[in-house]
């Protein structure tokens, strides 16, 4: 984001040690009376162990044994590894949390989960893990690395939270609260269908077993080709032993289906509608004929039995189910995850004056409340005490953050940027207008068009072919020989039974959604996958998704050392147009020089001394005032800036102007390249922003998009209405946006991404969210969406030509139960290993924008 | 071949022995996190005694 790069330090190497008696620098053995050196002359106790710490201090890592040794801070100048945020951990010590958040231990102590940030690898989980060794009163800590959460058991009594949550931050990782609704339900479930999964496989295990000795010989029915059975006792206890186990295979493992069945048969029968049935219906169908039929004939001793099929099928088929519910599981962890950032407490002044850290729910109207900077306002209301500026992007739009003194009005949501206000409440929680967009994502759930899977859709017409083929069927051997029609019907049945083709959606989306995972966008829904390839309208919030929602130096013209003159002045003010220039020049060749001699003169800029020379930076005709006028060609430079929103500043070096620079929300590097590839592909990009309109219009003449379809000035309720409208044109919208004005946008839309730094509630509102910065990644959803979906299209060709096949073979009379059993799993692990081998959200595929 | 009448019941009873085992592994967390274990196992045990690292109880 800057643009010079700071130079990697290389650390010196610690200084030596004290002789022999403080052990081997390396590994901490005893050196001896004879040590070997390092080049520093460090003591080890073999050549070995010097070479290693050698090879280590050369490649610049030596900080490993601060981090491996006493575990004591590993004193890295320059770069800041996250830090628990003072909120978040004030946060973790209040009886509240401790009360909802902490629950009782085996051990008598509480148990808490915190999801900590930063962890990667087995060292990270050997660190963490030693915290009951390190804190006492800490008396377990387990890490699930992949989840990123800890799990803590501690004596309130004798430790206080915050105080692992700083252990924690000495070595860089960030700890947060983990709220107690993101725990519990969903593993719960998971847990109860895993279960389920190997209670099928072992019944369907021995049932298979039961079934060769079936198939070798044992049962003459049984398609072996002998005249009679060698052991007619054996074949009928063979039989039995199926059917026992085949029962609690159906009963328990096939309950799922039933009852999604039942509830598919009840709804197209309300309706009077045979599309709406379900896929789990011809799934029933099948096990429920396969098993009848069977159970007579293993108690009546006559006929097929085909419970090997049936119980094979039922495992994998609950196999995909869970599958599918893991994958669902990690996106809502992955969303959890990003919701713990933001705390729900607030600081209220109390009546003496003392400032205490209280649950946002206990903040009354008329309270007090302080905002340090760089923390959200958690109230509406006026600021009574301090002055400072408030960004308001993620409210309004507005990309320039905005001062505000005592008297001046501000909201929940927005954030203090430079000095701590207090702000009485006027409203809070859902009176806030965060509040009431919230509640309207809240409740907008219902009112979206409802999507029908394609595979549902499929369901209702599959079950309609197969019984008429069942009826065909049954005319067929009416005629050719009427005692062969049962057999006949229920191989038929037991054979089209969807295995392959139920396997096939779950299977396919779930490797998707873990693909996608990994590339940083996270879908929350199958419904949101499918959406997204039939999207023809983009819809795009300006501030902080097609720029980059902050202050940035946009452009410049002029003396590049002027600039870093003008940054070395600039760093002893707070005004986020010198932020700005310290962030993009702070590393320049100049910065080094210091200022001294500062004065800021308000509102107009900051003359000072850096590197010898006077420097004047400031508004433009306040500069020109200072020192010399400006040539005319940077005069129009700074009034195209001004058209695009940007603060354009002037810098004088000793009495002559050196240089001008625009400071702004710059455009994102990638957003010019979708709405290129967006338009492209035949989708109509729109722009809706809150911001001003004349600079919604610059940005949108910049990347090319139709005047007509940039939309300034709108509110958060009539970005919604926007969208709504889109929709009513026929139009499939899918809303991008970042902030609380987009929720409403979000939740209306067919479906609506969070890009990445997108605040809570947009991350509540949408369907999907890009953890990596930019744009780029919503072309790499589409596209990858667009593979999946079509993956899920082939898959379910291919089962449906295998259910063609096998019912074209039963009407014929070929099907037997050993048939069946070969052919199921053929085409199930054919679907398995297709929906693995599928092409989407491949890195090749995120780099191809095709 | 009379003894499968003795064997094939016994080989039920294992199997259900195995469901039984496996249902206990689920419900005691065991499939939840199934990264984390594999690493853990590079770690030193840390021998004290006194202060044993506690399993997390099930939420």
């Amino acid at each position: 984001m800057t643009l010079a790069v700071a130079p990697a330090r290389v650390r010196p190497a610690r200084a030596a040690r004290p002789a022999h008696d403080a052990g081997c620098a390396h590994c901490g053995l005893p050196a001896g009376p004879h040590p070997a050196r390092t080049a520093a002359g460090e003591a080890c106790c073999c050549t070995g162990c010097a070479v290693v710490r050698d090879a280590l201090a050369a490649s610049g890592l030596g900080p490993t044994y601060d981090r491996l040794r006493g575990l004591g801070p590993a004193a890295r100048p320059g770069a800041r590894p996250p830090t628990t945020e003072a909120l978040a951990r004030a946060e973790l010590d209040t009886p509240g949390f401790l009360a909802e958040h902490t629950r009782d231990s085996s051990d008598g102590g509480r148990t808490v989960d915190l999801f900590v940030d930063g962890v990667h690898c087995a060292a990270c989980v050997w660190l963490i893990e030693r915290l009951p060794f390190e804190i006492d009163g800490v008396t377990g800590a387990r890490l699930d690395l992949p989840r990123a959460r800890l799990t803590l058991t501690f004596d309130p009594e004798q430790v206080q939270l915050s105080a692992v949550a700083d252990w924690l931050s000495r070595f860089g990782y960030a700890a947060r609260p983990a709220r107690q609704h993101a725990a519990g339900g969903p593993t719960e479930a998971e847990r109860r269908l895993l279960v389920r999964v190997g209670v099928a496989w072992a019944l369907a295990g021995n049932v298979m077993l039961v079934a060769f000795a079936l198939y070798s010989g044992l049962d003459p029915s049984a398609g072996s080709g002998q005249a009679a059975a060698t052991d007619p006792a054996m074949a009928t206890a063979a039989r039995w032993i199926s059917l026992l186990l085949a029962i609690p295979s159906v009963v328990y493992g096939g309950a799922p289906f039933f009852r999604r069945a039942w509830a598919s048969v009840r709804s197209a029968w309300t309706a009077r509608d045979a599309r709406r049935l379900h896929l789990d219906t011809p799934i029933s169908l099948g096990i429920a004929v396969g098993f009848g039929q069977s159970a007579v004939a293993a108690v009546t001793g006559r006929g097929e039995v085909w419970f090997d099929s049936i119980t094979v099928l039922i495992a994998a088929l609950l196999t995909a189910r869970w599958i599918q519910l893991r994958s669902r599981r990690l996106a809502g962890e992955a969303s959890e995850r990003l919701l713990a950032l933001v705390p729900r407490v607030a600081r209220r002044v109390g009546a003496d004056g003392r400032v205490e850290v209280v649950d946002l729910a206990d903040v009354r109207v008329g309270d007090v409340v302080e905002v340090p900077a760089g923390e959200v306002v958690p109230v509406d209301g006026p600021v009574v005490a301090g002055q400072s500026r408030v960004d308001r992007a993620v409210l309004t739009g507005e990309a320039r953050p905005e001062p505000v003194g005592v008297g001046a009005r501000v909201e929940a949501g927005a954030t203090n940027l430079q000095t701590p206000i207090r702000v009485r409440a006027e409203a809070v929680g859902e009176g806030t207008r965060v509040g009431r967009l919230l509640a309207f994502v809240e409740r907008g759930e219902t009112r979206r068009a409802p999507v029908v899977l394609l595979a549902d859709r499929i369901g209702g017409v599959f079950v309609l072919a197969v019984l008429t083929l069942a009826l065909a069927t049954a005319a067929l051997w009416a005629v050719l020989d009427p005692s062969q029609i049962a057999a006949h019907v229920v191989a038929l049945l037991v054979v089209t039974c969807p295995c392959a083709l139920g396997m096939a959606t779950p299977l396919a989306l779930a490797v998707a959604s873990g693909r996608a995972a990994r590339a940083g966008i996270f879908v929350k829904s199958d419904k949101a996958v499918q959406r997204l390839t039939e999207v023809d309208t983009v819809v795009l919030d300006k501030t902080g998704t097609l720029t980059e929602g902050r202050m940035e130096l946009a452009g410049w013209l002029g003396d590049e050392a002027a600039l870093d003159l003008a940054a070395a002045v600039e760093a002893h003010t707070t005004h986020p147009v010198a932020a700005a220039l310290v962030r993009a020049r702070g590393d320049g060749p100049g910065a080094g020089t210091g200022g001294d001699q500062i004065e800021v003169v308000a509102g107009q800029g900051v003359t000072g001394r850096a590197g010898g020379h006077a420097v004047v930076v400031g508004r433009p005709s306040w500069v020109e005032a200072q020192a010399a006028p400006l040539p005319a060609a940077w005069h129009e430079a700074l009034a195209a800036w001004a058209a695009a929103g940007h603060t354009p500043v002037a810098v004088a070096v000793d009495g002559r102007v050196a240089a001008v620079l625009a400071v702004g929300d710059r455009i994102r590097e990638d957003a010019a390249a979708l709405v290129r590839q967006l338009e492209a592909e035949g989708r109509h990009v729109h722009v809706l922003s809150g911001d001003d309109p004349a600079v919604v219009a610059s940005v949108a003449r910049t990347l090319g998009i139709d005047p007509s379809r940039a939309h300034g000035g709108v509110s958060p309720e009539g970005k919604r209405e926007a969208v709504a409208r889109l929709q009513a044109a026929g139009r499939v919208v899918l809303m991008v946006g970042d902030g609380v004005n987009d929720t409403a946008a979000l939740r209306q839309a067919d479906v609506g991404a969070a890009v990445g730094g997108g605040t809570t509630a947009s991350l509540v509102a949408a369907d999907l969210f890009l953890t990596r910065p930019g744009v780029r990644p919503i072309l790499d959803a589409m596209g990858g969406a667009r593979l999946s979906m079509a993956t899920v299209r082939r898959l379910l060709g291919l089962s449906l030509a295998y259910n063609a096949l096998g019912a074209g073979a039963a009407a014929a009379g070929l099907v037997t139960p050993l048939v069946a059993a070969a052919a199921m799993p053929v085409s199930s692990l054919l679907v398995v290993g297709l929906a693995l081998l599928q092409p989407s959200f491949r890195r090749a595929a995120a780099a191809d924008p095709t | 071949m009379n003894v499968l009448f003795v064997l094939v019941p016994l080989a039920l009873g294992l199997a259900f022995a195995a469901v039984l085992a496996f249902r206990w592994a689920v419900r005691d967390g065991q499939f939840d996190d199934v990264d984390t274990p594999a690493l853990r196992i590079l770690l030193d045990d840390v021998a004290e005694p006194d202060a044993p690292t506690a399993r997390p109880t099930d939420p």
